[in-house]
């Protein structure tokens, strides 16, 4: 039909039309089912957020109690440090050690080194979380752990990785840095061949030393995609689920739970939907509040 | 001239140095993945037996056997894998090129207003939408229906946004040529465009692929029963099942999990990281 009406098509606003129509068209599916599940949603949970949901005994109204619950517990105020910390220290060795690895491997090198090196540092990223994480769960064990049989064979103390509270965020985060890392050298390794080759031959010529180079030629030029790094890294960390779930529980206590092991504990364990559905807007909001900063600072940064 | 050789000896054998400990640290990302495939391979018995094996003694499919064999759905559960991860993957590839081709060639009023609130929907977790999807699906009955799953994905911002980007990418001479022909565009779209975007399809359709493969949050609140299970979701349900002294029955199904998407990668390394630093780079 549309082929049709458009090989007749020949005078300039007629085209404009048919242009428009097809556009329409086409963004069709995509409009109707973003709006059906990420917008729609996205608005009921706000909404539910207010309220106390129960459509057996009622709905009513709360205002803004479930964010006052939220904000007086101590025990979802732990939660929330948790997220937190967790998601500082994921994003801080996940993108640090993402660009030293790639600095590492912006060298000449032959291609099928180059395809190994890739693969091993990318096949954890492709890998799902609940997958890789029941392997690290041996991996943590306290005495048929893979890990401390190796620190038993060097001599070393054995550590409880997984069941000391003082320790399991700490486990948490190496296999998570271990799992996403190489995410993040992939996109430094494309970013640092954008660094013009010129200038950093002309650094080399002038005996500029590498640390010097590294922080007035290169840093500067990727500025841009570090910060889309860490908005990147810091919205897939507060998000942080299956990796606990599988290798604490949460655990030991409280010490590792995460803002969407309490969703899901809240929200479909004890059906307190609309405390769940607040907790999910103050997630949210973190993360249009760390997305907002990044666009200001990279405007900032990148105009200078 | 000699210090400038000398200088030079002395880089190349920093590249060296630097490329040996790269090495060491690249086997020991694999570390985790040559475990379980040893292990998949050991008798139930020595599966626990310290010093920890890294390569298989063995290729003992008995394991194998035993899972499919076990009171564990496995082959059910690996049929939801895959339904929702193809029709996922087929669906994002119709509707995200579609869109992405609006978004890049075509006028029309209100365009940049509707990418700008499709690219705000990036900043969305699962966990703000999975309520009032849980809610409406218990409605019509899509708990416990893997295709309820499916169709939470059929569109995705970062689709269309990666498709544009390969769009704008590309020249539009030809595109041209043939509007000028009288071709419509629904005939450009799928004559000109599309072909010249087969290594976009790929990155988009391996990525789709991946990702739906690996959802646990969501496939845990939607997908409860057993036989509605996804692989991720199952094999924690199958540790606790087969898990105390059958850490190699685990292990064998984790590696039959996994194999798909190792595959994938393997074949398409290349259209994977350049998808990915599309995105990454031009954001």
């Amino acid at each position: 039909m549309i082929t049709a009406s458009m090989t007749a098509a020949r005078r300039p606003s007629d085209l404009r039309r048919i242009q428009a129509r097809t556009g329409y068209l086409f963004v069709l599916p995509t409009s109707v089912l973003y709006l059906t599940f990420v917008l729609a949603p996205v608005i009921l949970t706000v909404i539910l957020s207010f309220a106390y949901y129960d459509p057996m005994l009622g709905s009513r109204w709360v205002g803004f109690e479930n964010f006052q619950r939220f904000f007086t517990d101590r025990r979802s105020l732990e939660i929330l440090w948790n997220t937190l910390r967790f998601t500082c220290f994921a994003v801080t060795f996940n993108v640090s050690i993402g660009l030293i690895l790639a600095l590492a491997l912006n060298r000449a090198m032959p291609g099928w080194l180059l395809y190994f090196f890739r693969l091993a540092f990318f096949l954890p990223v492709i890998i799902a979380a609940a997958f890789v994480s029941i392997v690290w769960s041996y991996f943590f064990g306290d005495d048929l752990g893979v890990i401390n049989y190796f620190l038993r064979v060097l001599g070393l103390p054995a550590v409880r990785w997984l069941t000391d509270a003082s320790t399991a965020m700490t486990s948490i985060v190496i296999m998570d840095v271990w799992k996403n890392t190489g995410f993040f050298m992939i996109i430094f390794i494309a970013a640092l061949q954008g660094v013009p080759k010129s200038i950093m031959e002309a650094a080399v010529m002038d005996g500029t030393p590498a640390w010097r180079q590294f922080f007035r030629i290169t840093l500067p030029y990727i500025s841009p995609v570090v910060f889309f790094c860490i908005v990147y890294a810091s919205i897939g960390a507060l998000q942080v689920y299956e990796s606990i779930v599988i290798l604490t529980q949460g655990g030991p206590g409280d010490a590792t739970r995460s803002l969407s092991i309490l969703i899901v504990e809240q929200g479909f364990g004890s059906f307190q939907i609309g405390y769940a559905a607040a907790i999910s807007v103050v997630m949210t909001v973190i993360i249009l509040v760390i997305t907002a900063i990044q666009q200001a600072l990279s405007r900032k940064w990148v105009q200078r | 001239m000699n210090t400038a050789m000398q200088t030079q000896a002395a880089r190349r054998w920093l590249d060296y140095t630097i490329i040996a400990v790269i090495a060491v640290l690249a086997i020991g990302m694999l570390l985790p993945f040559l475990w379980l495939f040893s292990v998949s391979f050991k008798p139930v018995s020595e599966a626990y037996k310290l010093p920890p094996t890294f390569w298989p003694t063995s290729l003992d499919f008995s394991n194998y056997a035993a899972v499919l064999a076990s009171r564990v759905p496995f082959l059910q559960i690996y049929g939801n894998s895959l339904l929702i991860a193809v029709v996922v993957t087929v669906g994002q590839l119709v509707t995200c090129t579609l869109a992405a081709f609006a978004f890049a060639r075509l006028e029309f009023r209100g365009r940049d207003t509707l990418f700008v609130i499709l690219l705000i929907g990036l900043m969305f977790p699962a966990q703000v939408t999975i309520l009032p999807i849980y809610l409406g699906y218990a409605q019509v009955g899509l708990i416990n229906q893997p295709i309820g799953l499916g169709l939470m994905y059929l569109t995705s911002s970062f689709g269309v946004f990666l498709m544009r980007q390969f769009m704008l990418s590309q020249p539009k001479a030809l595109e041209e040529a043939a509007l000028m022909d009288g071709a419509g565009y629904l005939k450009i779209f799928w004559r000109i465009s599309l072909p010249q975007l087969r290594p976009a399809l790929s990155a988009l359709g391996i990525i789709t692929f991946t990702q739906t493969w690996n959802y646990y949050f969501q496939a845990r609140v939607l997908l409860g029963r057993e036989t509605s299970m996804t692989l991720p979701v199952a094999m924690d349900v199958l540790r606790g099942y087969l898990g105390s002294g059958s850490l190699s029955l685990v292990m064998a199904a984790m590696s039959m999990s996994i194999l798909p998407v190792v595959l994938l990668f393997l074949v398409a390394q290349k259209f994977v990281i350049e998808g990915i630093t599309m995105s990454g780079i031009k954001n």
